[in-house]
């Protein structure tokens, strides 16, 4: 009877023996159901979002008047640190898996996942490297920068045992992201539903599988790295000490390899949802499905492969900063392709303005940003006189404010009533996107400009009379309106999860198999799990359902309808042949 | 719907411009970076300037495109949504062009990467000139306590650019000079000094965890390493003082790791080579006679090479 999970995944009658109904919390800590895993990780990733624009607060209150010491640098430094893993590997990626491990089997119409344990075990991992990271608190955080890099991480340098707290919460976290990647690939692999070929599978999780094999990759990269790292710290290892025969620079390529992994998984997450969003809202479908899937695993492999273009200043040979330069600007070629199938897509559509949809325009429009100024950044003489500045922080802000905040929110926005059978809030959601975009360029720009001017990023003070003052008195402000707009919708989550009204089953008329099942979807998902047969089954389920009782409704056009059911009768009526 | 929906994007915008405003009480706000004063900074700007331009020709094409569509085709009553075209064919255009934007980048960084890689020979204002000239005449001495006299060419036709040694700890720059009696060595701390129009090769590492060497207005930045020595170059073509920052983050002392490349005219360099060198004799003779910590307090530039 303790196999609760099986059972739910294959139904069947059971008349003795019924276990007692645990605590919820209990069911909800040990269901390996991915809807509730998924639920965890989102959960979890939004009390770092929290966190993290808390340390940013704090981080730019020390800056925002020249040679500042209400901070001490080394308080400073830990925040540096903690805040920087916070963003991306306790709140961007989880967000990003969350979305993914519950969507994904909804979208492929599979009734669980291939491997539900691993996938349980791979939250736990991740919840316990936060508490690793964070229990540091207790003493002494790690201070050595948001990816250690090593020599400065070796002991002789940071004697810190926070850095070890470091080492091991990133190392489980890294290891839950890959133990989710596997149970990911295997499922979509093996679990789609009849007819679900390839060439149908929605862009989300195109992108979500292109993620996996990304993090399958990368991630244990950065394992090995930590593991040489701890090693060198408590073993008396060399692995990254110069002087004893060691490799500075190899701890420096394991980690920009995992880090520009994680930058290619958050964008292509962030990508696969606004390819989602935009064909729902605007009544039409993608321009091109097949362009669209290419495009994101063009960007899911390319990107890690140009992890030297954080790297210009290194003792390389040019062979390797010129193939990393090349590499990085072909990018413009399936970046490019995205943006102008989405502005294709919305074209001529009829474009319903939800809070979804312009948390995904704001995400497009920051994106724009974060893409241009990356451009820049990857052409070596530009990376020569900016890398490691203000500037390239600002162009990083851009890119995870535009990939992990808004088109995460935008994907909550969009799928908050399948997760939660409640609607998300649309006024307060509207509001926090108009706060967090003023937020990021108030931000941001300053902070362009400060890194032009010489500026380098990660400094826990400025200097009167370089120039700089006036960026950092203004950034500092940006940050301040970045982190309420970012509350101000965490507070909306947060109500709309427990008060929010009831969603409908399929409130958009999207097109992928999620919106066949109820919201929240039951534990088996469907009760039938449908043919699919061209890349829209949803629109093609919503045809037959039409054609069957067309017959015996009156038409709709017969009385006048209320908004949300017009829009109801407006999806109805726009499902026009499937592309095929 | 125009007017209305413009509204919000018009006062967003004039918030964002009234906030940039109050950043500029004493500065005009300016994307240019420090004026270049050497060959390889012109390039880098040069760089720059155009990957700006094209960043924000692509920046303000996909937000105007995206605004023109929420205004034209945001949903309405009398609004239908239009049938997406299918097939290759619009696609075509777009793949065209971004392929064709990728070659030219490519080209484009690889020119300008070289360019900046290419080391200049000195100009005439500059020390090797000055050197042959005085090799030539052979008379209008070098004085004789300029150490770099030893180092001079004896061949005026065999020239080779300023060699210096950068090395960086934590959080201080060490420039190592040429010349000096054998087996001491000139330098300085924090600032390096060298001579106008010169070409100037720097061979930066590091004795501890990695910083970068970064004068703005004098090239790009170089990491330095430790274990490996990475080479950058630059030509003053201005005599001034430039100030630089590292930018790898270092640990606590961090943003206090700066750098000033003081450029000077050659008999300028001259004489402050020559004056480092008995300066560094007397430190020596006065660690010699009472073991002092003089030394440091006496000239602060001038040290003594980590004697235990």
């Amino acid at each position: 009877m303790r196999s609760f999970n099986g059972r739910r995944q294959r139904p069947e009658i059971v008349t003795r023996g019924i276990p007692r109904p645990r605590p919820a919390w209990i069911e909800r800590a040990t269901s390996a159901d991915h809807k509730s895993v998924g639920l965890l990780y989102i959960g979890t990733a939004l009390v770092f979002a929290a966190l993290a624009v808390a340390e940013l607060v704090l981080m730019r209150i020390q800056l925002i008047v020249p040679e500042s010491t209400i901070i001490s640098p080394e308080i400073f430094n830990q925040l540096l640190t903690v805040g920087g893993t916070t963003a991306v590997i306790l709140f961007a990626i989880p967000l990003a898996l969350g979305l993914i491990g519950y969507l994904v089997p909804l979208q492929i119409g599979a009734r669980g996942v291939a491997l539900p344990r691993l996938n349980l075990l791979s939250y736990w991992l991740y919840a316990a490297g936060a508490v690793a990271v964070y229990a540091s608190f207790l003493y002494a955080p790690s201070d050595a920068g948001p990816i250690a890099m090593a020599p400065l991480s070796e002991a002789a340098f940071s004697p810190s045992n926070g850095v070890d707290a470091w080492i091991a919460g990133v190392g489980l976290a890294t290891a839950g992201f890959v133990l989710f990647a596997i149970n990911l690939i295997a499922t979509v692999s093996g679990m789609r539903a009849p007819g679900l070929a390839w060439r149908r599978v929605p862009p989300f999780t195109w992108a979500a599988s292109a993620s996996a094999w990304v993090l399958a990759v990368v991630g244990p990269a950065m394992i090995a790295a930590l593991a040489m790292l701890f090693i060198d710290r408590n073993f008396g290892g060399i692995f990254f000490s110069a002087g004893d025969g060691g490799g500075p620079l190899l701890y420096q390529h394991l980690a920009a390899i995992y880090s520009t992994g994680l930058m290619a998984v958050a964008l292509v997450v962030a990508a696969g949802v606004i390819s989602e969003i935009l064909p729902a809202l605007a009544g039409k479908p993608l321009l091109s499905h097949r362009a669209t899937a290419a495009s994101l695993v063009a960007i899911a492999v390319l990107m890690p492969l140009a992890w030297i273009q954080g790297m210009y200043a290194a003792p390389l040979g040019a062979a390797w900063t010129t193939g990393a330069m090349a590499i990085a600007l072909a990018l413009v070629l399936p970046f490019g392709t995205l943006i102008y199938i989405w502005l294709a897509t919305l074209w001529g559509g009829a474009i319903r303005l939800r809070a979804s949809a312009l948390f995904a325009l704001g995400a497009i429009s920051t994106l724009a940003f974060a893409l241009g100024l990356e451009l820049a950044l990857a052409v070596i003489p530009v990376g020569w006189l900016l890398d490691g500045t203000a500037a390239a922080l600002a162009a990083g802000t851009y890119a995870i404010v535009a990939a992990s905040v808004l088109a995460g929110f935008a994907g909550l926005h969009h799928w908050f009533g399948k997760l939660t059978g409640r609607q998300l809030g649309e006024g307060v959601g509207k509001a926090a996107l108009a706060i967090i975009v003023l937020g990021v360029h108030l931000y941001a720009i300053p902070m362009l400009l400060a890194g032009v001017d010489g500026q380098p990023a990660d400094v826990f003070q400025y200097f009167e009379g370089t120039g700089v003052s006036g960026y950092n008195l203004v950034a500092s402000i940006g940050a301040f309106v970045l982190a309420i707009g970012v509350l101000v919708e965490l507070g909306n989550v947060a109500h709309s999860y427990g008060h929010g009204r009831p969603a409908a089953h399929d409130p958009w008329g999207g097109t992928s198999l999620e919106w066949f099942a109820l919201s929240p979807p039951p534990p088996h998902n469907f009760d039938v799990v449908p043919d699919v047969r061209s890349p829209e089954p949803m629109r093609d389920i919503r045809e037959a359902i039409r054609m069957r009782t067309e017959t015996f409704a009156p038409p709709a056009s017969h009385r006048r309808a209320r908004p949300a059911e017009r829009e109801e009768a407006e999806q109805t009526d726009s499902s026009g042949t499937p592309v095929a | 719907m125009g007017p209305r929906s413009g509204r919000p994007l018009i006062a967003f915008a004039l918030v964002l411009l009234g906030a940039l405003a109050l950043a500029s009480p004493a500065q005009a706000i300016s994307l240019a970076p420090e004026t270049p004063r050497s060959p390889n900074a012109e390039a880098i700007a040069t760089t720059y300037w155009v990957m700006l331009a094209i960043a924000a020709a692509l920046i303000v094409a996909v937000n105007g495109a995206l605004i023109a569509a929420v205004v034209r085709f945001r949903a309405r009553r009398s609004r239908r949504p239009g049938r997406t075209p299918s097939g290759r064919g619009p696609l075509r255009p777009a793949l065209a062009g971004l392929s064709l934007l990728v070659v030219a980048l490519v080209v484009f960084g690889v020119v300008m990467t070289a360019a900046v890689r290419d080391v200049d020979e000195s100009g005439p204002e500059g020390l090797e000139a000055a050197l042959t000239q005085t090799a030539q005449v052979g008379i209008s001495g070098v004085p004789a306590a300029d150490p770099f006299a030893t180092d001079a060419p004896e061949d005026p036709a065999e020239t080779s650019p300023l060699e210096i040694d950068a090395i960086a700890q934590r959080w201080v720059w060490r420039f190592g000079y040429p010349g000096g009696e054998a087996g001491q060595g000139l330098f300085t701390y924090g600032e390096l000094v060298v001579p106008v129009d010169t070409t100037v090769i720097l061979n930066v590492t590091s004795t501890d965890v990695s910083h970068s060497y970064w004068v703005p207005a004098l090239g790009g930045q170089v990491q330095a390493t430790p274990g490996s020595t990475s080479e950058t170059w630059f030509k003053a073509q201005e005599e001034g003082r430039y100030a630089g920052n590292s930018t790898i983050f270092s640990g606590t002392g961090f943003p206090s790791l700066r750098s000033w490349v003081r450029v000077v005219s050659v008999s300028e360099y001259r004489s402050f080579l020559a004056a480092l060198g008995s300066e560094l004799q007397d430190a020596q003779g006065a660690v010699a006679e009472d073991e002092g910590e003089q030394a440091e307090e006496a000239e602060g530039e001038a040290g003594e090479e980590e004697a235990p």
